[in-house]
């Protein structure tokens, strides 16, 4: 059967069972998980090294109430880095390019940041909606703009995700189409195409980290207006 | 190279931080005090953290009150238009 250029993004069944449940445990069972030995080997420590610097560089700007978010935060940036990095295999599917998956965990996670400015300091959430020194002419208009901006937050976030990782995907397999099209018809074009492949490949690798962070760290941010 | 003619750091989450700033150093308008606001100004104003809630909710009473009165407006409007008919 002759695959379509998006059949990369459909969830896979096998005999009517969802793959995607595989490939979202996946990640879980590749971490090495701590163990009792004073000394652990050195993947271990690498990534405990790894996990240890980033929470402090993420949870550096957030006063000790929003603390408690650090298991949640670190963990669901270890996963979605996982996934995106996985995806970069040939013949993976890649959960986060589906746009249900990511707004499915940033939906919630925003409005729990709401909630919880909401409900511990409501004054101050409120009053983020009106920016200080604002006209007062202008003032019921930037009221409606920043409900308007505060609402497409949880949007911007799971698009932001899907959009990138698709088009990556995407710019991967047709440029590797046109490589393999090109080799015995003009090989000199074929390898400068290989060469753009390579470029692009380590380009979504870093694509594949960054927009993991920054799902991430948008939500520390969201949660420190409100914490 | 264009620099921002805004000194000092502004917290990068802060778009209110910055009208403030901006309208301070290049404008010379300052910010008044809170004892300095009197009357309807006092409850009402973007400079304290009162004042701009009392806005965002003042506003969002009038978007929800003008809402409840269009919604009885037309149900209202539909009932006279379906007696009418039967009539």
């Amino acid at each position: 059967m002759t695959l379509s250029l998006f059949d990369q993004f459909m969830s896979p069944f096998l005999l009517g069972i969802p793959l995607i449940i595989i490939a979202l445990t996946l990640p879980w069972s590749l971490f090495p998980t701590a163990t009792h030995r004073w000394l652990n080997n050195r993947v271990l420590t690498l990534q405990g090294w790894f996990i240890n610097r980033f929470t402090q560089q993420l949870l550096l700007p957030l006063s000790t109430a929003g603390h408690k978010w650090a298991v949640l935060l670190v963990s669901l940036m270890m996963y979605l880095i996982t996934l995106n990095m996985l995806g970069l295999l040939p013949y993976t599917f890649t959960p986060t390019t589906q746009l249900s998956l990511n707004l499915a965990l940033a939906v919630p996670l925003w409005l729990a940041t709401v909630i919880t400015g909401m409900r511990n300091q409501p004054t101050h959430a409120l009053g983020h909606l009106l920016p200080e020194g604002t006209p007062t002419p202008l003032i019921p208009a930037l009221i409606i703009i920043e409900t308007i901006s505060l609402f497409i937050r949880p949007l911007a976030l799971g698009v932001r995700l899907t959009a990138n990782l698709t088009a990556g995907h995407l710019l991967i397999q047709l440029t590797s189409t046109a490589t393999f099209v090109l080799l015995p018809l003009m090989p000199a074009v074929a390898i400068s195409t290989g060469a753009l492949l390579f470029l692009l490949t380590l380009l979504e690798i870093a694509v594949a980290m960054i927009q993991a962070y920054v799902f991430v760290l948008l939500l520390s941010l969201y949660l420190q207006e409100n914490v | 190279m264009p620099t921002s003619p805004v000194k000092g750091r502004i917290p990068l989450s802060s778009f209110g931080h910055l009208i403030t700033e901006v309208k301070r150093q290049l404008f010379g308008i300052e910010a008044p005090a809170a004892v300095e606001l009197t009357g309807w100004r006092k409850y009402f104003n973007s400079y304290t953290l009162q004042g701009r809630r009392n806005c965002v909710l003042a506003t969002y009473g009038v978007l929800v009150l003008s809402a409840a009165a269009y919604l009885m407006h037309s149900r209202n409007k539909e009932g006279r238009q379906t007696s009418s008919s039967t009539t």
